[in-house]
């Protein structure tokens, strides 16, 4: 009898699933014609203000959706190889529009492609000019002296090479998500830009800016087969609208990779990647040392736990080199991309960073 | 249907690509750690940059004769653009919009830590921070 039932069970699930799968099929017939002629998903709608434009540098200011806010306003900085709508892809799915939820005054330093004459633009630049300037800006607007940074990947390196030169700086609290230090630990970079094969200077030298496509490639060659992948899963999960949507934003901002400016480029792979200067602390910028220990403001450092482009090991020394007294390093399950936008983000990342920085933000 | 017992084959399908995306991602990036194959992809990479170079040059030589613009003239009038708009930014006001805005209070605490705060109905009924609100509001 029992038997008969569990026969029964299955029989039906088969049926069930058969016409589910029938329903799926027609579905992605017709989504599947819809999205080729679908336009780009919009993305970064959180209102804001466009506060200063020099080239490829961008500062908004973020219109605030609290009653009351904290005394110290935030500016997000922004990795140089992306855009900064990551963290702002769309409604309920924006870190921005969660921080003027928790009442923070949120400033943000986006980057466009460079133009030709920025093609000589260097780490110094962004170090010494952009970042201090939008921290003026910020002071300026907000009227206070005091400002958090929250910076994301190669942004959090600026951020801390920022920090390190301008220790009796504004900056009153520093975030940095993701960011690499110890660059020997990027094997496959290493790898790839290995000193006995890449004439990083020919390259630069014949291209001045490097092309987005180049910088896509390099990110690509990390997990060759997903975007391959992703495509298989996109088919699969035509029918399913949510995840089309997700999809389709985080795929335009893959697709949306900055070009680098080519004297950035020289500087990251012959004195990060090639001579580790960060780490091994021989790292100049605009002639002075940069050194780790002489930050000495209240750091969090956000580490995702599967991060495929930088790894652990390469972000760890970040927290054991600062001379910060109130410093704390928390790895979170994600990858790179996860741990600032996605499921994961929202239920992990974000309210740390607001636990973090409410305490410190009065 | 999670009582089925009979595997589903589409099921099994998506983990045969997980797993097929995996083992190649491994395989190709296992094949980075060879000098060879570093330095064939960087061969490749200079043979087609110098390709594309050639043939945007020989592009823009037969736009030049038909006097059409090439994509650095066209460049070049986007960044004349942004410049001016720069230029704009810098001169004209502000949005008398934004400018007028009246921006909320800086006054905002962090909540009390729930461990020392007292347990009456009246922070039982308070929410720990201020309501989130949906539009700009004086100070």
């Amino acid at each position: 009898m029992a038997a008969q039932t569990a026969e029964k069970g299955a029989d039906m699930a088969l049926t069930e699933r058969l016409q589910l799968e029938v329903e799926r099929a027609v579905q992605r017939s017709l989504k599947g014609i819809e999205l080729l002629g679908a336009p780009p998903p919009t993305v970064g709608q959180t209102p804001k203000t466009v506060l200063h434009r020099r080239g490829t540098l961008s500062l908004y200011h973020y219109h605030a959706t609290a009653d009351e806010i904290y005394r110290v306003p935030i500016l997000f900085v922004m990795a140089p190889t992306n855009k900064a709508y990551i963290v702002d892809l769309a409604p309920g799915q924006s870190l921005i529009e969660f921080l003027l939820g928790r009442g923070y005054d949120v400033y943000l330093m986006d980057w466009s492609a460079p133009s030709d004459d920025e093609r000589h633009l260097k780490i110094d630049d962004y170090v010494l000019d952009f970042i201090p300037d939008c921290l003026r800006r910020v002071q300026q607007d907000s009227g206070e002296p005091d400002v958090s940074l929250v910076a994301y990947c190669a942004g959090g390196m600026l951020s801390v090479m920022y920090q390190s030169l301008h220790p009796g700086g504004p900056v009153k609290n520093l975030v940095c998500l993701t960011t690499p230090v110890d660059f020997k630990k990027m094997e496959l970079f290493q790898s790839m830009s290995d000193r006995r094969h890449f004439d990083v200077d020919k390259l630069v030298d014949s291209v001045g800016v490097v092309p987005a496509s180049m910088v896509a490639a390099g990110f690509d060659a990390l997990r060759p087969a997903s975007r391959v992948a992703g495509q298989v899963r996109l088919w699969d999960n035509l029918w399913n609208d949510q995840f089309v949507k997700g999809f389709r934003m985080m795929e335009r901002w893959g697709n949306e990779t900055l070009p680098l400016p080519g004297g950035y480029f020289r500087q990251t792979v012959k004195e990060l990647l090639w001579n580790n200067a960060l780490h091994e602390g021989t790292l100049k910028i605009g002639g002075r040392l940069v050194d780790l220990a002489k930050i000495k403001v209240p750091l969090l450092h956000i580490v995702a736990q599967h991060d495929h482009i930088v790894p652990s090991a390469c972000s760890k020394p970040l927290v054991e080199r600062v001379g910060s007294r109130d410093k704390e390093e928390v790895t979170l399950p994600g990858g790179h991309v996860s741990i600032a936008a996605g499921a994961n983000a929202v239920k992990r990342m974000w309210p740390k960073l607001d636990s973090w920085l409410e305490t410190r933000s009065t | 249907m999670s009582t089925s017992l009979i595997p589903d084959p589409l099921q099994m399908w998506r983990d045969a690509v997980t797993k097929l995306e995996s083992n190649v991602n491994s395989l190709v990036t296992g094949s980075m750690e060879s000098q060879e194959v570093v330095r064939s992809l960087h061969q490749f990479r200079t043979v087609s940059l110098g390709m594309e170079q050639a043939f945007e040059k020989a592009i823009g030589s037969y736009l030049s004769k038909v006097n059409l613009p090439s994509r650095k003239d066209i460049a070049d009038l986007a960044a004349t653009l942004q410049r001016i708009e720069d230029k704009l930014d810098r001169v004209l006001p502000p949005a008398v919009e934004a400018a007028l805005a009246p921006r909320p209070p800086r006054t905002r605490r962090p909540p009390a830590p729930v461990a020392t705060a007292p347990q009456s109905a009246a922070a039982k009924a308070a929410p720990a921070k201020p309501r989130r609100g949906t539009k700009r509001s004086g100070s």
